[in-house]
């Protein structure tokens, strides 16, 4: 499943239904799915605010992929590249108020990769499927 | 997302219903900090909040900072699953005040004292 939709924050409720109930397709229980979710959105939610600096139309593409063991994520834009200090894994305090948008990416999902592509920015977002998941789920599947 | 408030005894409720995300949290911000100016405890009704993002925690923690600076009370009440996990993820629990319910959070938010 892929589609490429304009950096409006609007359509990150569209984005997120459609997580949510692929996430639900492959077997994972609800708090998962919401945390995948977030994690996709917040990721997303980046791009519009700093790759793109809040312009609504610009091209964010994003895939969805399910694979025997794992969904995965892939986010590309051409926007500015991201600051390496703001990918960076570091601890939050209870004072500051950035930053957690990261840190929730971080905390949910099993792999998190950033490359700069000849196309852009490009994220990857990984979560394995649990043990349950994999023994039903058929083997890759482009969705 | 939408806004309502209401008055209970000596407290503002402010119910929210919807998504707060990007989109919707600089004004949920913007609502929150009004009410707050205006009223010396102010309670948040979340049990209609179907998501919140990162920039929707932020919100809430700037309004809670502005209390406590102005000695006023801001406590929270209603959290569904998807914000309590939220808040756990961001590790803010303990930060807000948070009752289950609006006795609860009316009764607290009434009682003597500015912030936690």
């Amino acid at each position: 499943m892929s589609f490429v939709v304009p950096s409006d924050p609007r359509i990150l409720t569209v984005i997120r239904a459609a997580v949510g109930e692929l996430c639900l397709v492959y077997g994972l229980p609800g708090e998962e799915c919401r945390g995948i979710t977030l994690a996709v959105d917040e990721a997303l939610a980046n791009i519009i605010r700093h790759a793109y600096r809040g312009a609504a139309d610009q091209p964010i593409e994003v895939a969805c992929e399910a694979r025997a063991d794992r969904l995965e994520f892939t986010l590309l834009d051409q926007g500015e590249p991201p600051d390496p200090a703001r990918l960076a894994p570091h601890p939050l305090d209870s004072v500051s108020l950035g930053g957690r948008g990261t840190h929730i990416i971080r905390m949910v999902m099993d792999e998190v990769c950033y490359q700069q592509v000849p196309r852009g920015n490009q994220l990857r977002l990984r979560k394995l499927l649990p043990a349950a998941a994999v023994a039903t789920g058929a083997g890759r599947e482009n969705l | 997302m939408n806004i309502a408030t209401r008055k209970l005894k000596s407290t503002t409720i402010v119910d929210i219903n919807g998504h707060i995300d990007i989109g919707s949290s600089p004004a949920f911000r913007k609502a929150l900090l009004d009410y707050l100016k205006a009223s010396e405890r102010l309670a948040v009704n979340l049990r209609a909040v179907k998501y919140i993002d990162s920039s929707g925690i932020a919100s809430l923690l700037e309004v809670l900072k502005e209390a406590r600076g102005s000695n006023k009370k801001f406590v929270l009440f209603g959290l569904t699953a998807a914000v309590r996990e939220v808040l756990q993820l961001t590790r803010l629990t303990g930060v807000f005040e948070i009752h289950e319910t609006e006795a609860e959070a009316v009764e607290i938010a009434t009682q003597v004292g500015g912030a936690p």
